[in-house]
């Protein structure tokens, strides 16, 4: 009686385990094999290999290289760069964002909407020409400041410089601020402004109290987004670099391209495993904030 | 509808635009004015920018990124919109799951990933420049996903898909004839990223030896320096200008219904 029971018990099941097999996850399953194919086995493979030594065996020494020089001195810059261009871009990044959205009308919300998308994404070698045209030793600005007394490049200034790549860099932190800031700025919602105002509160006790209060997890986690944005930006540091501003991604791109010293052929996977290691501290956090605070945006 | 009464001058926004609108356009007019210089008669002319259309590696390369963006167009159209819109749907526990991976990427420095794609893929992968329109369909998802997601989120799609299926549509002509028509919206906007980062990558596809028309710029810098900057202008408006095609061609009704 009983052994009939669990005979006749698991085809069944297994046919109900293939039917929601069916249901839940096929349809997923094309989606699934291009990002585990395309995503997720380079990156598992790239964390294998990064513990591999010469004969392949295992070690530690690929990431006991990486973080001595000349490769500390590349993960410094390449944080440094990114926390100090994201700290530049995004106050006056936010501001322009909430001026923006809150005065400008429909059309010009949509047009900045497009052109920040297209400035975020520039950089390489055109983002460089575009800067030695401005603030090259020809530039325009530069001549405009030599002219008003200011000689740019009396000092040791150059575009390749760690001062001259911030700026460029602003050139894309500043419009990747709006894009990852306003949604924040449409979600306040004028009730609130004006309910508070009806309590009694002036215009600086609403943004001490209420305004600030609200945004501010939204601006750390773009700050986040920016830091990682600039640490890990390549094409630009690549074009106007030549070698005299060590970079942990221009490192990594050294490496690939075989300026390999033959010691250990699977360093610049371990530089890899630690940028992304960086990134996650940065990247994490953002996500799970903008999840937290996507509750309340939603209206 | 009490904005539209309130436009009027702004100082707060014209200083912000005044500002920005310095520190973008003046590099921008500047490598402009660079590129439309004749050195030989010593004014100005489109010389540079004739002599890059004509070259016959321009139309290589621009077909060949074109197409390369075009197809992962077509992964998102095929894979992304249609797996997504049936997550919605059902209460598959891997809505869950995909969400989280979806996001991964913004996770993964692109060196990085080049890095990984270098060592993983099986020769017959890594011969073929198809190989690209799959990264770049990975380091587009996290923002093709969200774009989705808030177009799916806007709409009643229960009652849409019921009514389209009580109606005796089946589900693929639910999606196709239903569901995308409604979210046109954030699908023209999913399009329009996918297609201008797969036409603007330049870190992957270098690092990858790929040539495209964004890595094709810094061949032509080593020989034809405002050739180069011409190109590199025109590099910065293509994209600009079907993006803002695209945006203005979705109809004001489905963008007020993102919101």
């Amino acid at each position: 009686m009983t052994s009939q029971v669990i005979e006749g018990g698991a085809p069944s099941r297994g046919r109900a385990f293939l039917a929601s097999f069916l249901k839940n996850i096929l349809p997923a399953v094309p989606l699934l094999l291009i990002v585990g194919f395309f995503f997720l086995f380079p990156i598992a493979r790239l964390i294998y290999v990064s513990f591999l030594s010469n004969d392949n065996t295992f070690t530690i020494d690929n990431f006991k290289t990486a973080v001595q020089e000349p490769y500390r001195t590349g993960f410094i810059n390449s944080i440094k760069i990114g926390v100090f261009s994201a700290a530049i871009a995004a106050f006056p990044g936010a501001l322009a964002a909430y001026f923006i959205e809150t005065r400008g009308s429909s059309k010009l919300r949509r047009t900045i909407a497009v052109m920040s998308g297209v400035l975020a994404n520039t950089g390489g070698v055109p983002l460089a020409f575009m800067f030695y045209a401005a603030l090259g030793i020809q530039g325009y600005l530069t001549k405009a400041l030599k002219y008003l007394g200011w000689d740019l490049y009396s000092g040791t200034f150059s575009l390749g410089s760690f001062i001259g790549l911030l700026i460029v860099y602003l050139y894309f932190q500043l419009p990747l601020m709006i894009i990852v800031f306003s949604p924040a700025i449409v979600s306040l919602r004028r009730e609130w402004s004006e309910a508070a105002r009806n309590l009694g509160a002036s215009q600086f006790n609403y943004w001490i109290r209420i305004g600030i209060p609200l945004l501010f997890p939204s601006f750390i986690a773009s700050f986040l987004l920016l830091f990682a944005s600039g640490f890990s930006a390549y094409a630009t540091a690549n074009a106007l670099t030549v070698g005299n501003l060590p970079l942990t991604p221009l490192q990594i791109g050294g490496l690939l391209d075989g300026n390999v010293s033959a010691a250990q052929l699977n360093l610049g996977k371990a530089l890899g495993v630690v940028m992304i290691v960086i990134s996650a501290c940065a990247v994490i956090p953002y996500l799970a904030i903008q999840r937290r605070s996507a509750k309340w945006q939603k209206r | 509808m009490a904005k539209a009464l309130r436009i009027k001058f702004q100082p707060p926004l014209a200083i912000t635009l005044l500002i920005l609108g310095f520190f973008v356009f003046l590099p921008m007019l500047s490598a402009f004015e660079y590129s439309i210089r004749t050195p030989l008669t010593g004014g100005y002319g489109w010389t540079h920018y004739i002599w890059a259309v004509t070259e016959e590696d321009f139309l290589h390369y621009i077909l060949r990124s074109m197409w390369l963006a075009g197809v992962t167009v077509l992964i998102t159209l095929f894979v992304l919109v249609p797996t997504m819109t049936w997550l919605h749907l059902s209460n598959s526990k891997v809505r869950g799951l995909i969400d989280g991976l979806s996001l991964l990427p913004l996770v993964i420095p692109v060196v990085a990933f080049a890095v990984g794609a270098q060592i993983s893929f099986p020769e017959f992968v890594q011969n073929t420049v198809l190989e690209l329109p799959f990264l770049y369909f990975v380091l587009a998802l996290p923002y093709a996903y969200r774009s989705l997601d808030i177009g799916l989120n806007s709409i009643p799609l229960k009652t849409i898909t019921e009514a389209a299926r009580s109606a005796g549509a089946n589900w693929l002509r639910t999606i196709t004839s239903v569901i995308i028509p409604v979210i046109r919206g954030s699908v023209m906007a999913t399009i329009a990223l996918t297609f201008a980062l797969s036409l603007g990558e330049y870190t992957l596809t270098v690092l990858l030896h790929w040539d495209t028309f964004p890595t094709w710029v810094t061949y032509v810098a080593q020989d034809n320096i405002l050739g180069a900057i011409a190109i590199s202008m025109m590099s910065l408006i293509i994209p600009f200008l079907i993006l803002t095609v695209i945006t203005l061609f979705v109809p004001e009704r489905s963008m007020q219904g993102r919101k």
